[in-house]
């Protein structure tokens, strides 16, 4: 059954649609990041525009986030007044993100800016995540602990000023860093139409020592927080937001997170990471192998102003 | 279609007589509305060829060209090039005012019905559709850009060429139908039907038509580009409630 998209003007079978939302949905359930980074190229190579891709999937990550983020707020694993800074500096981001989209977009060089950075910092993340996760299942299948770091060990990011107190997470930081990687994440995800739960995660671990159980509800408070303004700011802006695809997305997804959360659970810390991480690893690579092979049609035909 | 045909030849019978043949046209459908169940539709051009007395007799048989434009626009071309190990975008043309949909149905191969600069005159044919400007004596010069736009716009099914869909119900009777694919732009068309003998254009109608979206799928566009705040805010609380309900729907506390 096909259904016609009133913004990206084109018919998709409704059940193509629900499926990758769910398929999406499920792997974002069960790996806990949002899951933008697969579903967006998924659209495009199936013949959306990237402007209405990556302005519809904002969409359907603001319903995926919403509904994790109210399931974080009951059990209380959710430090508000972090969330609140990474939002606000998200929200900066994704408004240059937004911008720098339009003027890419009318260069004709859009296309490209946004396979480089999908290689750049899926093919970084993937590997990172990865290695991490064979040096932690090595490790333990030794017996052998991982060093950890002591408590007052915070490195270069510990000597910045500017800083304050977060109770919830028990942490007295420099606001730098925080801004900053908000800001990153929020251009990042307008640019890229990801949530970037994916960065966003080891960088409050590993990077301002958030606690790993806090770590999720805020970094999904960020990423509602950021994703509902870059959609706004795309259908103000851009006008490429097809809310029927985005809504079809959504359905699919949030079922799909459901079960996906349900077989996460069940599989160990370490498998989950290799494995997420040879996911990002593998889209990384699917947008290098693009970039770097001589493409069968050099030409490409687009309206002026875009589209 | 009976009814039409019945009633193009109505109006054959109220055009005045003339020397030359004279040209009756008109469209199964002046609007084609676009629902969400679109996957694409299809209009038939029907014609007569009104003669009388006075009217010359044809040594060669008469050939019709119907062609169906599709609304004008700047087009750009881009060609990838390899810098540094990577493809990307480097040289562009623009293609001013060019048709984002262009059908083109014949009785007989391009080439037979008309000979080039009878077709360059009238912009008519892949060949002779001008890409700077308007129609020249001359048949148009072709860059690697207009090939590639003529290859693409031809994959995306937006260009076609059917060489003997135009059929003759009867000696001056006929009928072409013309696909819309599923991706068929919006707006206004203009459907032209030329009649030619022996490489001689006779006579010439143009129509226009509209495909428009659909009542639910227009305001939907009106919403996001006229009150694009607004849709906006709409989405984001629709997003929102989507993500409240599956919260409470999969509550497992």
């Amino acid at each position: 059954m096909d259904l016609y998209l009133p913004i990206a003007e084109m018919p998709m079978n409704v059940f193509l649609l629900l499926g990758m939302g769910a398929a999406i949905g499920f792997l974002s359930g069960m790996f806990g990041v949002g899951g933008g980074f697969l579903l967006t190229p998924l659209l495009i190579f199936s013949g959306v525009s990237p402007a209405v891709a990556v302005a519809s999937v904002s969409s359907q990550i603001v319903a995926n986030s919403a509904s994790g983020v109210l399931a974080y707020l009951r059990k209380k694993t959710v430090d508000l007044k972090l969330g609140l800074y990474l939002t606000l500096s998200g929200i900066v981001g994704s408004s240059i993100g937004v911008w720098i989209y339009g003027v890419l977009r009318g260069l004709g060089q859009l296309d490209v800016v946004i396979a480089l950075c999908y290689v750049a910092f899926l093919g970084t993340i993937g590997l990172l995540m990865a290695v991490e996760a064979v040096r932690a299942m090595l490790a333990q299948r030794r017996g052998t602990p991982l060093p950890v770091r002591r408590p007052g060990q915070h490195g270069w990011v510990a000597g910045l000023p500017l800083r304050v107190r977060f109770h919830r997470s028990r942490l007295y930081i420099s606001v730098l860093p925080v801004i900053g990687l908000g800001a990153i994440i929020g251009f990042l995800g307008a640019l890229l139409g990801i949530g970037g739960g994916f960065i966003m995660v080891p960088a409050l671990i590993y990077l301002l020592r958030v606690p790993t159980a806090i770590v999720i509800g805020t970094t999904l408070m960020q990423t509602l927080g950021t994703m509902a303004f870059t959609t706004f700011m795309q259908s103000a802006s851009n006008q490429t937001v097809d809310v029927i695809l985005g809504l079809t997305l959504m359905v699919g997804g949030v079922v799909g997170a459901q079960f996906g959360a349900r077989v996460g659970q069940s599989l160990r810390g370490e498998t989950l990471r290799l494995l997420l991480g040879l996911l990002v690893l593998a889209v990384g690579l699917r947008f290098a192998v693009d970039l770097v092979v001589r493409p069968d049609e050099l030409y490409s035909v687009s309206r002026m102003g875009g589209g | 279609m009976i009814a039409r045909a019945l009633l193009i030849a109505g109006l054959a019978c109220l055009a005045t007589a003339a020397r030359a043949e004279t040209l009756v046209t008109a469209l199964s459908t002046e609007r084609v509305s676009i629902e969400s169940n679109f996957t694409g539709s299809g209009v038939v051009v029907f014609g007569t060829i009104e003669r009388d007395e006075q009217t010359v007799a044809r040594a060669a048989p008469y050939e019709i060209v119907v062609t169906l434009t599709g609304p004008l626009r700047t087009m750009v071309a881009r060609r990838k090039e390899r810098v540094a190990g990577i493809w990307i975008n480097r040289e562009a043309r623009q293609l001013p005012r060019v048709p984002t949909f262009l059908a083109i149905a014949t009785t007989a191969p391009m080439a037979d019905v008309a000979g080039n600069p009878v077709r360059a005159r009238q912009g008519l044919g892949f060949d002779m559709l001008p890409t700077r400007g308007l129609p020249d004596a001359l048949p148009p010069v072709r860059t690697d850009f207009d090939a590639a736009f003529f290859r693409l716009m031809q994959k995306e099914n937006l260009f076609d060429l059917d060489e003997g869909a135009v059929e003759f119900l009867s000696p001056h009777l006929f009928r072409a139908p013309i696909a819309l694919p599923a991706n068929v732009p919006i707006g206004w068309y203009t459907a032209t039907v030329y009649l030619f003998s022996g490489g001689v254009l006779l006579a010439k109608t143009t129509q226009d038509f509209s495909i428009l979206k659909g009542g639910f799928e227009q305001a939907i566009t009106d919403l996001a580009h006229q009150q694009p705040a607004l849709y906006g805010l709409a989405t984001v609380i629709v997003a929102c409630f989507t993500g409240w309900l599956a919260g409470v729907a999969f509550r497992r506390d």
